[in-house]
């Protein structure tokens, strides 16, 4: 945009739109018609922030995914040893060998845990595992959870929307951390002696996150519907005698794909750093391999070893900042009112 | 406007209700046998089914739930007598049963921690607004500059690391490693005994926060900021040749302040309810880590009644920031 003419004195270029091409140059013959999703693609693909932070997610999806490969690679697992075969116990249990007090170790790259002697690269990609499965599998639920509640409240309204609206509230008052809190000491007094308990603690945490992360989108859905429900195109359907089931999968959803994708990718690394962060309390995993848990050892040996901190802190500030970032530049991306 | 704030208050009323109903039947139904934390502890872990069931039967779980939420109710309001071994205790109101650790009135155990939490709230929710409406009124005058994009993007980073992960690194990096004189002894020391130390236990706490939250602050100022001062009033106001700093702050600021009222209202009630993360990286006994505590120890009494008094503090802090939002801004209906 020209700067110089959109002065207060002139009114620069009324409409946006571009000015006329020669229909025979070759820019003519570029213009197809794109999708608004594809147009969205196309400026996240150019937008350098975005792609450096969907390679670093795509890093750690791959770490998750091919967490036993890695760990074969390396030669090292999860199995707990006998810690005095690795940590020498009358030095404050640091390791015999590798960081901190001596050089690399090629046997265990990212050192071992002090005390338990615990092969930290194993720990990591595990960690990593936990943390991304938790995160994606609570997103979906609660995602799938606001959008439905949020397409019926909008698009029905009356007394169901009054009382979607009228929970939405009430659990949006209730804080995350203490219904986290107050669900942990039940499940564990319940289930702590069932051989599955490490399974039912995930789902746990699964259905915790998932019950307090759905009403951001469920709002946003019932907005965006309350007012395209007035639209023509809705109109139309009903007059045709669309069943209602059909109008809001086939007609409402479609038109609120960009809403859903934002919610959903800044979603993610709010769960993220939630799982880590129970972890962390002691509420989250606890039976189980986890960057929080890590974390929470690690504090303690911080003056002395301060590398075992530093790799799951790691993990978890470049995870949850590059999907935060990535959800950023989608959002900006999505939206046809960003300056740019 | 009197209608309104008793139709509020009567809202308010029915949601501590059902929180306190959700709370009471989850720790009804939630535990297989919701006696055996307190029957441990008392028998110093030789709780056999004898034991057990005289447990169940003095704390009231072989009765119909609703028998005993009544004497939940009656307990907070006036108080009652609780059987805990072989002895009545009495509960004065507002009675929360007892704690199964330490056994004494839960009341009397919180009121003994409130001040921490209301210390680490009170001066955190004092920098939010400090640190964060200055920098975005600043950052809303000088829009689209270098220093303008620079804050907005490094305070985007700052604020998409986990908060805990940022309080933990200072604490390690300021009191273990570095040593830092007048942060490093942090920790709540009652304001009354003395008050040098109490500040400086709470300085650190305070500060994190403080950066922390501020960060929200400033985005919220800078763009209200960047609405009120592009309106007709101000360039009127301009126009008609008040100096620059009145018409900033007296016209735009007072403008913007409207919704950054309504957010900090509720930030101070989520503080108020219990800084779990900060108090217990920063090991001050507030609330928070009260809780905390009592998770690991199983001690369901002090679980639920920091659950209990949280949603009362959110409800609260909704409630008057509902009214203090129609107050300040007469555009908003009251219907």
């Amino acid at each position: 945009m020209t700067a110089q003419t959109a002065g207060p004195e002139t009114l620069g270029h009324l409409s946006d739109e571009p000015p006329p091409v020669d229909p025979n140059s070759k820019k003519a013959e570029a213009i197809t018609g794109k999708s608004p999703l594809r147009i969205a693609f196309g400026r996240l693909a150019r937008d350098k922030i975005a792609v450096v932070c969907a390679a670093v997610v795509l890093f750690f999806v791959l770490v998750a995914i091919f967490a036993g490969v890695i760990c074969s690679i390396f030669n090292v697992d999860t199995e707990t040893v006998l810690a005095t075969t690795r940590v020498n116990m009358l030095n404050g249990g640091l390791p015999k060998e590798g960081p901190p007090l001596h050089g690399f170790d090629p046997a265990h790259p990212f050192g071992v845990a002090p005390n338990t002697g615990n092969d930290n690269l194993a720990f990591w990609v595990y960690g990593c595992r936990t943390s991304l499965l938790i995160a994606s599998i609570a997103t979906l639920f609660a995602s799938v959870l606001g959008v439905i509640l949020g397409l019926l409240a909008g698009f029905l309204g009356g007394p169901v929307d009054k009382v979607i609206s009228f929970f939405t509230d009430f659990f949006l008052t209730v804080p995350f951390l203490l219904a986290a809190l107050t669900l942990a000491p039940i499940v564990a007094e319940r289930f702590s002696t069932s051989p599955n308990y490490p399974r039912i603690q995930l789902i746990d945490l699964i259905v915790v996150l998932s019950m307090f992360g759905w009403m951001g989108i469920a709002r946003l859905i019932r907005g965006e519907v309350l007012s395209l429900r007035e639209r023509e195109f809705i109109q139309a359907a009903r007059v045709l005698g669309m069943p209602t089931s059909r109008i809001l999968v086939k007609e409402l959803l479609p038109n609120l794909v960009a809403p859903i994708v934002v919610s959903v990718s800044l979603m993610l690394p709010a769960f993220v750093a939630a799982e880590a962060g129970l972890a962390y309390l002691g509420i989250g995993v606890t039976s189980g391999i986890s960057w929080g848990q890590t974390i929470n050892t690690a504090s303690n040996f911080f003056e002395t070893y301060p590398l075992f901190l530093w790799e799951p802190l790691i993990g978890i500030v470049a995870l949850v900042l590059a999907l935060n970032l990535l959800g950023d530049a989608i959002r900006d991306a999505l939206d046809p009112k960003t300056r740019r | 406007m009197f209608a309104y704030v008793v139709k509020r208050l009567i809202a308010g009323v029915v949601v501590v209700f059902m929180v306190s109903v959700a709370v009471f039947l989850l720790f009804w139904y939630g535990p297989n046998e919701p006696a055996r934390p307190l029957c441990d502890r008392q028998t110093s872990n030789h709780c056999d089914t004898v034991r057990l069931a005289r447990y169940t039967e003095n704390l009231g779980y072989n009765n119909p739930v609703y028998s005993e939420y009544g004497k939940f109710i009656k307990g907070v309001f006036v108080g009652r007598d609780i059987k805990i071994g072989t002895k009545e205790r009495p509960c004065p109101a507002p009675c929360f049963g007892y704690s199964y650790r330490t056994t004494v009135p839960v009341w009397g155990e919180m009121k003994d921690r409130l001040p921490a939490t209301f210390s680490v709230a009170i001066g955190g929710a004092t920098l939010y607004l400090l640190f964060g409406i200055p920098i975005g009124v600043a950052a809303a005058r000088r829009r689209g500059t270098v220093a303008d994009k620079a804050l907005v993007s490094s305070f985007l980073v700052l604020s998409s690391i986990p908060y805990y992960l940022f309080a933990l690194l200072t604490w390690l990096y300021l009191t273990v490693i570095f040593e830092i004189p007048l942060l490093s002894n942090t920790g709540y020391h009652p304001i009354t005994d003395n008050p040098a130390k109490w500040f400086s236990g709470m300085l650190l706490a305070w500060i994190v926060l403080g950066i922390f939250g501020c960060t929200q602050y400033t985005r919220y100022s800078r763009g209200a900021m960047i609405e009120a001062l592009s309106e007709d009033y101000i360039r009127t106001a301009k126009a008609k040749g008040l100096p620059q700093r009145t018409v900033v702050y007296k016209h735009g600021l007072r403008a913007a302040l409207v919704p950054i009222v309504t957010i900090f209202g509720i930030d101070f009630g989520v503080l108020l309810a219990g800084t779990i993360f900060t108090e217990r990286i920063f090991d001050i006994q507030g609330i928070g880590f009260w809780s905390l505590q009592a998770v690991g120890a199983k001690d369901l009494p002090v679980v639920e009644a920091t659950a209990l008094f949280s949603a009362v503090v959110l409800v609260v802090a909704n409630l008057l920031v509902d009214i203090i939002y129609s107050v300040l801004d007469p555009r908003v209906r009251l219907s």
